[in-house]
């Protein structure tokens, strides 16, 4: 109706106008009346009193005006904050405590909803990102996903129909030296249209064309924004320029847009695919690159994916002897770039919602204890005339305004944790680079900041409404002090079933810490150093030439004091890298290279066994002599001797290596837990150490380009490093030295999949266990200040201070120990989530009872403590003065 | 107060300002006074639910409010029936008398 909405806009906007305009009516109605009494012959003062006496409450009448009117809920609203703002800063113990309680809460909301929006719901910075895939193939025999091989890809391409574009890359790192200062850089080698498959454009020149992408093409290369930007001060005139790439001219066609990333990490250089080394890319049966792609409009993933199994199986029959068991399957990008992240990060979303529940506990327990000190406030105000939906809503802004400055403060917080947080977990997130405090964040934070606010209002607020209002006006009254208790008990029930909950979650990931710690890795991580070396272009023409430059290099390591030994390999355990690839026991080759045994490789020179501290535990470690020139010899693991060789004795056998030939078993070492203490799901857990000296002339250059030094020695890497520098500096000073970790430090970020939720439900847990024991201390504490005359009246009677004191630690622990039984049966529920997801934990049952033993002794622990100074306060109660107090 | 009073039925007192209004534009006290007076003194309206009552029908659009100066020349708000209120005024009149004449049928011969 208009003449509604007319009105309601008066009100807002003339909003004084129309309060003045109430006044006058009401004021002549009342003179009108004066008159009417005076008319009958009353004095003007008995007029004026009757007038009044009739008129009733004045304040109530325009009330309700206003309420008839409809305009009064914002001018309520108004009033409501003004008076809220007053009503908390009159008592400022009580409003800091909450308002940092709830930042604290709705400050780790906020944290990890940054992460989980960052990593998990942003869309990818891709152009129509869902339509994105990644094209992987698997060997069906060992029922493993694995990279894909060049050939097949060319092959997919010209075949499947289910793509708009197919493309494909390889990560290849290259050492720049040339403009500008010697560098080792990340790089990938791409094919054409890969950029336009992602719908991502160089912000300068072009990406490669289809005759680049061939073998005799044009050397060129495309480079990150970053390098554009250091090298040629990001000029135009970077295009058609070169840079030197291993030795190799490469012209600048292509500059890409800034924090241009795939798969986290930042490439600056790539170069074509097509042009690579075609004894890795040209050989069917060798699985480097990853394809990615886009799906045509309305093809579905299962569509493609079935598509794909089909255009494999077709290759599978043309090329038996490489692909016969090998099949193709399709992934969304999106799931494959967060993976195994999402069900653990979802998991702490969790953990942390439980941790603002328990704030939201607290804070009503305060609101409860408030509102029974107010009772006599709101009997007062009703009688005023306030019905019970404006006390409610006058106590609901209050609770709203606490949390909203609770939630700013929140932001604070989580802007500032948000850095160590990413800081604890290098590598283990991917996206991470996407993650801060954006809009999507802000706005976060204030809903849950309102929701939160009415969340642990609404009970006390309505709870004090309900006031009876002639108890609570009678002097000295205790009116619904016992409803009280029995809802700040429950509370406190509740905040101890959550804690106990996340406290569970918490050890059972710091015991799976400890377990992967006592894991036997199959060497000696302690006292040892590993770095990367990049030889100078000069020295590195030849492979004879790259032999003898690194056995100079391990040479001068060795010599330096207190280096106890050195060597190379191609492979690190426990950091990721990996170079699998088949193997078969005797001559016999098996029909199909897919069905043949997979092992990892490691190349490495002859002393690296012993640097490593790896059992020998049968036959002879490498030695110098295994060189090109003798018979080519391999050392394999117990896991490979006991699986291939279980009915004999394997020194001395024979072993053929694809792309390398017939070899002899010199020697059986223990196994080495390669791809991280915890991880139970990998494509092969075969080992076999070749020696790096015995690669053939034409794959030499490849893996030497590969190699990390690993040193032992007892002396710190601060003071070894710069004497291993100036070894390496020695033989020219074109050669970095990068990378440069300590094994502990590699095997710590192996654990970094536990590690990272164990340390944020660790910080999780201690902030439930504060909270929670702040709860109990209030609750008793506050029980005890009520119970005083109750107190007082026991001890008159004879009660000694002991059983005083026992019986109020006595409330609390009833309290905790409900809690915790209801809490245990949630944690038995919810661990059992904890163990599906992703194999977080390792070497505990998700039910662990020493951990739930534990959590519950630590938990009991904490409550008593925090009951023990309102129990202390309790038996210090003067009966005489407890008595006279009433 | 010696009069005789009965507590108006929820909704009467829509029906009786809206009828006093019939006659004319008048302000609040005197809708009162004249409501007192035509009924024989026996109902009298509290301003704590006149004021409410007007403020409500001005809302609904079935009287307006209008500053004029009373018979003893001070500044007063009148209200008059708008063209909508007359229309409700006899809905609800003819609505009202039906319900009494249907109570007194039940009262008179149950």
């Amino acid at each position: 109706m208009l003449s509604d909405v007319l009105i309601r806009l008066r009100g807002l906007v003339r909003h004084d106008t129309v309060e003045n305009e109430l006044d006058d009516e009401l004021r002549f109605h009342f003179e009108q009346q004066v008159d009417k009494f005076v008319r009958t012959g009353m004095s003007l003062a008995e007029a004026r009193r009757r007038a009044r006496l009739e008129f009733g409450g004045a304040d109530q009448v325009k009330e309700e005006c206003r309420e008839a009117r409809g305009t009064h809920l914002l001018d309520l609203l108004g009033q409501d904050v003004r008076y809220a703002f007053r009503t908390l800063r009159k008592s400022p113990g009580f409003t800091i405590v909450a308002v940092l309680t709830l930042a604290l809460g709705i400050g780790a909301n906020t944290a990890i909803f940054s992460v989980v929006q960052g990593v998990l719901l942003a869309p990818l910075p891709y152009s129509e990102p869902e339509s994105l895939v990644l094209v992987w193939q698997n060997n069906l025999t060992l029922k493993h996903t694995i990279s894909d091989s060049y050939p097949d890809f060319l092959d997919w391409q010209r075949n499947a129909r289910s793509f708009q574009r197919m493309a494909a890359f390889d990560w290849q790192e290259r050492d720049l030296t040339s403009p500008g200062t010697p560098e080792h850089l990340n790089g990938k080698v791409i094919s054409s249209g890969f950029f336009e498959t992602l719908g991502v454009g160089p912000i300068l020149g072009r990406e490669f064309s289809p005759e680049e992408d061939k073998p005799d093409g044009a050397p060129v290369v495309i480079i990150s924004n970053r390098l554009w930007r250091n090298r040629f001060a990001g000029s135009a005139g970077a295009l058609g320029k070169s840079v030197t790439l291993d030795g190799v001219n490469y012209t600048i066609v292509g500059v890409l847009p800034s924090r241009f990333r795939l798969f986290g990490d930042e490439a600056d250089l790539y170069t074509s695919l097509g042009q690579g080394d075609p004894l890795i890319y040209g050989d069917r049966t060798i699985h480097p690159i990853i394809c990615i792609a886009r799906l045509k409009p309305g093809v579905t993933i299962a569509q493609s994916d079935a598509e794909m199994a089909a255009v494999q199986d077709h290759l599978d029959q043309l090329y038996p002897a490489a692909d016969r068991g090998l099949g193709a399957n399709v992934k969304s990008l999106k799931q494959e770039f967060v993976g195994d992240v999402s069900g653990t990060l979802l998991m702490l979303f969790g953990a942390v919602g439980i941790v603002l529940l328990i704030a939201c506990a607290n804070v009503a327990n305060l609101l409860l204890a408030r509102s029974a000190a107010r009772t006599r406030e709101f009997a007062i105000r009703s009688a005023l005339g306030a019905n019970r939906s404006r006390i409610v809503r006058q106590l609901l802004v209050e609770s709203v305004l606490l949390s909203l400055v609770g939630g700013g403060l929140g932001l604070v917080v989580a802007k500032w944790a948000l850095n160590p947080i990413l800081a604890a977990v290098p590598g283990s997130l991917p996206r991470s680079e996407n993650i801060g405090v954006n809009v999507y964040v802000l706005l976060f934070a204030f809903s849950v900041s309102i929701a939160v606010g009415i969340l642990f209002g609404l009970a006390p607020a309505l709870k004090s409404s309900k006031a009876d209002l002639q108890t609570a006006l009678k002097e000295g009254a205790r009116g619904s002090t016992r409803a009280h208790h029995r809802a700040q008990g429950s509370l406190v029930v509740v905040q101890m079933a959550l804690t106990l909950v996340i406290l569970v979650g918490a050890g059972l990931l710091f015991r799976t810490i400890r377990n992967l710690w006592d894991v036997n890795p199959g060497f000696d991580t302690q006292n040892l150093i590993t770095f990367r070396v990049g030889l100078s272009p000069s020295t590195a023409k030849s492979s004879s030439g790259l032999r003898s430059a690194y056995q100079q290099l391990i040479e001068r390591i060795r010599n330096i004091p207190g280096v106890n030994a050195a060597d190379l390999t191609v492979l690190v355990p426990l950091s990721q890298g990996q170079n699998i690839g088949p193997f078969w026991v005797g001559s016999a080759a098996p029909s199909s290279s897919a069905q043949a045994p997979r092992a990892l490789f490691y190349w490495t020179g002859p002393d690296y066994l012993r640097t490593m501290k790896i059992p020998l535990l049968r036959g002879r470690y490498f030695t110098p002599e295994d060189t090109v020139k003798s018979e080519p010899v391999v050392v394999i693991d117990s896991v490979l001797a006991r699986t291939y060789f279980s009915d004999r004795d394997p020194i001395g056998q024979a072993m053929t290596i694809p792309h390398w030939g017939p070899v002899r078993v010199i020697g059986v070492v223990d196994h080495v837990r390669h791809w991280g203490l915890g991880v139970r799901d990998s494509y092969t857990e075969n080992q076999i150490y070749a020696p790096l000296y015995q690669l053939s002339d034409d794959w030499a250059p490849m893996f030497y380009r590969r190699v990390t030094v690993v040193v032992r020695t007892p002396l710190d890497s601060a003071t070894v490093i710069p004497a291993i520098k100036n070894a390496v500096y020695a033989a020219g000073r074109d050669q970095p030295v990068y990378r440069v970790q300590t094994m502990q430090k590699i095997a710590t970020d192996s654990m970094s999949s536990q590690r990272f939720p164990m340390i944020l439900l660790g910080a999780f847990a201690g902030l439930a266990l504060l909270l929670a024991s702040v709860g109990i201390y209030g609750v008793i504490s506050y029980s005890v200040s009520q119970r005083v005359h109750e107190i007082g009246i026991r001890m008159a009677l004879g009660a000694e201070r002991r059983e005083i004191f026992r019986m109020v630690i006595g409330q609390g622990l009833r309290l905790a120990v409900a809690g915790l039984v209801i809490g245990a049966v949630a944690a038995l529920i919810l661990t059992r989530l904890l163990s599906s997801f992703s194999h977080l934990l390792y070497g505990v049952g998700a039910s662990d009872p020493l951990t739930f033993i534990g959590v519950a002794l630590l938990l009991i622990g904490v409550a008593v403590w925090a009951c023990y100074v309102p129990a202390r306060r309790a038996t210090k109660v003067d009966p005489m003065i407890a008595l006279r107090y009433e | 107060m010696p009069e005789q009073r009965i507590d108006l039925p929820q909704g009467t007192l829509d029906l009786l300002i809206l009828r006093t209004l019939a006659l004319g534009a008048e302000h609040g006290w005197a809708i009162s006074e004249r409501i007192h007076q035509v009924s024989d003194k026996v109902l009298q309206v509290q301003q704590g639910s006149l004021y409410p009552a007007l403020h409500r029908l001005e809302r609904r659009g079935w009287i307006k409010a209008k500053w004029g100066a009373s018979d003893n020349n001070r500044r007063a708000k009148f209200y008059e029936l708008t063209k909508t209120g007359r229309k409700q005024l006899e809905t609800e009149e003819s609505e009202w008398k039906k319900l009494a004449a249907a109570v007194a049928q039940v009262l008179e011969t149950a």
